[in-house]
Parts: structure tokens; sequence; C-alpha cells
């Protein structure tokens, strides 16, 4: 018979009716209440790596939500706009500080560069008004660019020669900087939707004399592009109409990209002298330092948890090598290692949860004061913690009661 | 049930040491049922035997097999049924715990494996004279009434071999008869076997098989 099959038949037996015996009596020959101080540094300093931890993941998920708006990045990718930088030198020589599509071509070929698409603007030019609604007038660009370019693109926002209005993304900037002015000027400050609403009138006026008015209507508000934006085939038409030629060079290009910050594509930007429009970076920089420093605080707490275990350990290390003597004569009375380290782990289970849980209540504390008193209960935060804490939460307490068990199984099959 | 013990001798033995032993360096099988008697002055390896035997020291040369399983292929696990459940033993040296009482003491060894109900501790303590004692922590003690203790402990669980290392050392010759009187009967009660190793041979003790170390 093998050792294996003793262990079965043994355990057919009615002898082994084992699984009734309590920790009771054994429990007073673990000297756990000596030694306290070290048991409550490491539940301390366990309980503020926990708390770093959590409140990280929290305030990274925060910053992601609050950033998502500004943020410039689409499915993974950057876009960019550039222009040419006027210097003295090339003042007035609009070839100069135009991109031809020769440039446009090399820019293509880069392979930090995902694609390109000039900024085509105006050749005539364009007169802006309210019509009755407001006392507004203005002279105006409009630009296009490829659809794919924009970050909204409302089903709206196509034209056909003969159709009177024309769609308008506007910069969501432009409606911002004008509910700067307004009040100065006697103007009511505007929301987004009622912008929407206005009709305006947009009149284009080219070479001999030729002048038709159409009515504009806001469509969107773009994030991304700094600018009045019509479709192509819009601004292709009237370039023709009205100054008989199709727009060949462009000021602004946009470039697509998946990393903005990519040193080759900043080494070459920087060669050929172009300017880089770090405005609609800043969101996505500023994105990176918080989710820098939040990434730091988060492996700060992860360090912390290390060192309050590792604490632990010395205390669980102290505690068996005080009971030694009656480990050893529990194991020689006949105990099982395997039920022993399980019973003395087991009792440091309720101290890991409470730990954990109070860890997250104080994260859903500070949530809440963030979201209340320090966000004004922002429509992008929500005061309930995030689904990835209490899922962090959970990991932790297994995390903390494997290594514990782990470690007692070690210290009790040494005797 | 057997114990078997083959070509058995502590490695810190010499061979020449076991010339004249009935036990080292033999082929001997101790069946359930037989009262075997050790007799061996200090020195010869009288506890060593009995720590060999109860798995608890493996520095031997020769195999200890239980039922044909050698008892130094016992994993941890093993090793602890094998005590919980097979086998007994008073440890020459007692092996209290100091700060339980004697009731504790007793309980937790009972409780792995109970042979008897809590309420037996009660009435045995009371057949070997130290009922009034159990609630004393065991340290306070006095060795004689320790020794009964330990006794005790050993009758709580089921066994098919009870290992005696010098139980008696401590009691006086009545308290000594009480004693073995309960174990024998206890020992009849399992159809198990004692392995009773002494200094000399003691006349209360009705051994099958009589050895020499």
């Amino acid at each position: 018979m093998t050792a294996d099959e003793w262990k079965i038949e043994h355990n057919r037996t009615k002898r082994s009716k084992t699984m009734s015996v309590s920790f009771k009596p054994v429990k007073p020959l673990f000297q756990t209440a000596t030694s306290s101080v070290s048991r409550w540094f490491s539940y301390i300093g366990l309980g503020i790596g926990v708390l770093l931890l959590l409140c990280s993941i929290q305030m990274f998920v925060n910053i992601q939500q609050l950033l998502k708006g500004g943020s410039i990045r689409k499915d993974g990718y950057d876009f960019i706009s550039i222009t040419k930088t006027v210097t003295n030198e090339t003042m007035g020589q609009f070839e100069k500080n135009l991109f031809n599509s020769e440039e446009i071509k090399e820019l293509k070929t880069k392979p930090f560069i995902s694609d390109v698409a000039p900024l085509e603007a105006n050749q005539f030019q364009i007169e802006l008004s309210a019509g009755g609604i407001l006392p507004f007038r203005t002279n105006l660009f409009l630009e296009s660019i490829e659809n794919s370019f924009l970050d909204t693109v409302p089903s709206s926002f196509q034209w056909q020669p003969g159709q009177t209005t024309i769609p308008i993304i506007v910069s969501s900037d432009f409606l911002e900087i004008f509910n700067v002015f307004a009040p100065s000027y006697d103007l009511p400050q505007v929301s987004a939707e009622t912008a929407s609403g206005i009709p305006v009138l947009i009149t284009c006026s080219g070479d001999a004399g030729r002048e038709q008015t159409f009515s504009g209507r806001i469509v969107a508000f773009s994030d991304r592009i700094n600018s009045v934006l019509v479709p192509k085939t819009f601004l292709d038409w009237a370039n023709l109409t009205f100054k008989g030629q199709k727009s060949e060079h462009a000021s602004r290009l946009y470039i697509k990209t998946k990393d903005a910050n990519n040193t080759e594509l900043l080494r070459f930007l920087d060669e050929k002298n172009y300017k880089i429009n770090k405005d609609k970076t800043k969101f996505g920089r500023m994105k990176q330092i918080f989710q820098g420093i939040f990434s730091g605080l988060a492996v700060f707490g992860v360090m912390v948890i290390i060192l309050a275990l590792l604490l632990f350990s010395f205390y669980l290390q102290l505690v068996i090598a005080r009971s030694r003597e009656s480990l050893k004569l529990l194991l020689e009375l006949g105990y099982s290692p395997g039920w022993l380290s399980s019973n003395v782990s087991r009792r440091f289970i309720p101290a890991y949860l409470i730990i954990v849980i109070v860890a997250l209540a104080l994260t859903q504390l500070m949530q809440w004061a963030f979201h209340h008193l320090v966000m004004y209960d922002r429509p992008e935060l929500s005061t309930p913690i995030n689904w990835t804490v209490i899922l962090a939460a959970v990991i932790l307490v297994g995390l903390s009661v494997i290594t514990n068990y782990k470690l007692v199984r070690r210290l009790v099959f040494e005797n | 049930m057997q114990l078997r013990i083959q070509n058995l001798l502590p490695s810190f033995f010499k061979k020449e040491s076991a010339l004249e032993s009935e036990i080292w360096r033999k082929d001997l099988s101790f069946e359930k049922g037989e009262l075997i008697k050790i007799v061996a002055p200090s020195g010869k390896g009288k506890s060593s035997l009995m720590n060999f035997l109860y798995g608890m020291r493996h520095d031997y040369n020769g195999t200890i097999s239980y039922d044909d399983h050698d008892l130094r292929r016992f994993d941890r696990e093993q090793l602890a049924r094998y005590r919980k459940d097979y086998i007994s033993i008073v440890f020459q040296d007692l092996r209290l715990f100091p700060n339980q009482s004697v009731f504790d003491n007793i309980e937790i060894k009972r409780q792995l494996n109970p042979f008897h109900t809590s309420e037996k501790i009660r009435e045995m303590t009371a057949r070997l004279g130290i009922e009034d004692k159990l609630g004393v922590v065991s340290s306070q003690c006095s060795y004689g009434e320790q020794q009964r203790v330990a006794i005790i402990r050993a009758l709580m669980q089921p066994f098919d071999f009870l290992l005696l290392d010098e139980p008696f050392s401590h009691l006086d010759e009545a308290n000594a008869e009480r004693a073995m009187k309960l174990m024998l009967e206890e020992t009849r009660l399992r159809s198990a076997s004692i392995v009773f190793a002494d200094l000399e041979r003691i006349d209360f003790y009705p051994y099958t098989k009589l050895f020499h170390l």
C-alpha cells in the first residue's frame, strides 16, 4: 500500500472526525497580546498605504473624467495644428508663409505623422451679421478641413450648390470669448444651445462686384480646431465662384499623430521652423502631469503597503517565535500544521477587512468633499467612488490574506 | 495493526553498543493487544527509541514502519494524523503547556480526536486523585501531579499503541499502580498495545513480552 492509499484508507476510518476541532483552547497559546505596538504600527501603516492607493486611483479617474472633454486625443490620436513662423524676412511673401502641396506631401511621408490635412481659407471677402436679432456685424474668415479631422461632425454638416443655408462649426473658444466681451457691448451672453439657434447672415463678395448672402447656422462647437469651419464643398465652390480659383496654399495644417509629444516629431517641426499650436496640447500636458503626480502617489501607496506588510510579517515572526514551544508541542500532540496555519492566519482577516473598509469609507468621504466642495458638483464627476477603487480594495484584502496565510504556514512548517 | 522495527540503531550509537541489546539492530514487530516491557538502565536509549516510534526524531539507521508504512516517509500532515489517531505517548519530560490549567492541557488533546467526552476528564482525574487541580495552572502542580495529567492526556484519544517513557518516575507506588490500572483498562477498551520503557521491571504491569535494551 502506498502512502497515498494509506491516507485514503485512513480517511475512511471512523476515527477521522477531526474537523470539529476548536481553536478556542489553542488560542491562548499564541502570544498575540504582547508586542502589540508593532502590530498596531503595521495596521496603521497598512491603513495609510491602502488609503493613499485608493485615493490616488479615485483622483486618477476624476482627472480622466474632468479632462475628457478638453482632451485633444481621440481614438488614440493627437490632433495638432501647425503654422509657419512669420519672420521679418518672410513678411508679405505669402508663398513663404503658407504650406504648399510639396510640403504637405513631405509631412505625410514621416512615420510619426499618421495624416495631414490643410485648413483651407476663403480667398474672397466675407461679412457676418446677426440679422435683426443682434446689432452685430463683422468681417469674417471661413475655413474648411476634411471631416475626419473634426471632433464633432453632425449629419447636417453638408452643403450642395444651390443650398442657401450654410452649416457652420465654430470653435468653442469663440463662444467663450464672445461671452467675455458681450456685456461690455451691451450684448446678451449666450449659451451653446442658444448660439446654435441664432440664424446669421453670411455675405460673400468677390471679384467683379459679385455678391451673395447666405444664411448660416451653427451646427456644432469644436474643442479641437480654433476656426469657423464650413463644409469643404461650400468653400471650394465659393472660392471658385467669387475669386475664380481654388485654394492652393494653406496657412494652417492639422497633423494626426499617435503622440503629440514625440521627440522626433517635435525635432522635425523645429528644424522646418514650423510653429505648433500649443494651446490645444495644454490639456493633454496638464492631464499627463496630474496623472503623473497621482501615479507617483499610487506607487508610493503601494510601497507603504509593502512596508506595512513587511512590518506585519516581523510581528508575525515574533508571535510565532514567542509561541514556538507551544506550537512545537501542539504539533507533537498531533495537531495538523495546515489546520494551525489557517486558523492562526484567519485571526487577522477581520483586522485586514476593517482596515480596507475604513480606507474605502475615507476615500468615499474624500470623493464627496472633492465633488461637492472643490468641484461644486460638476456633472462630469460622480459622488460615489469609482468601481475600480472598490475592485482595488477587494484585491488588496485578497492579497493581504494570501500573503499572511503563506507566511504563517511557512513559519509553522519551519517548527 | 503492527509497529515494526528493522535493524534499528540510533545514528549516534556505535554498532558494538548494540551487541547485547534485544532491540537495537534486531528485527521485531509489536502487534495490537500485546503488552511490551522494555527495560534498560539510563543512557541506553529508551527515550530515543520512544521518540523514534512516535515519529519525533529520525536520527537513526534502519527502519520503523507502522502497518508497512515507513515512518520516515510520512509528511507533516500524515505524521499529525499518525499521532492523532494511531499512537499516543506519555513523555518522560511530560511536556505540558505550563501556563494552561490542568483541564485545558487535557482538553487540548481530547478535542483533537475525542475518544471520551470531557466528563471523562473529571472522572479520570478523580481516580488519580488530582480532581481538585483541574483549574490549577499546570506549572503550579507538583511533578507527581503533572505526571498524572500527562497520563490522562495520553488516554483522551484513540490509539493502537500507547508509548510510556518512564511514566511513574515521580509517582509513589500506590499512585503508579492506580495509573497503570487506568491505562490497562483504556488499552483493553481499544484492543490496543502498550510499549512501556522503564529502568526496571514493575510488578503491577502484566507484560506479555520483555526486552532488554
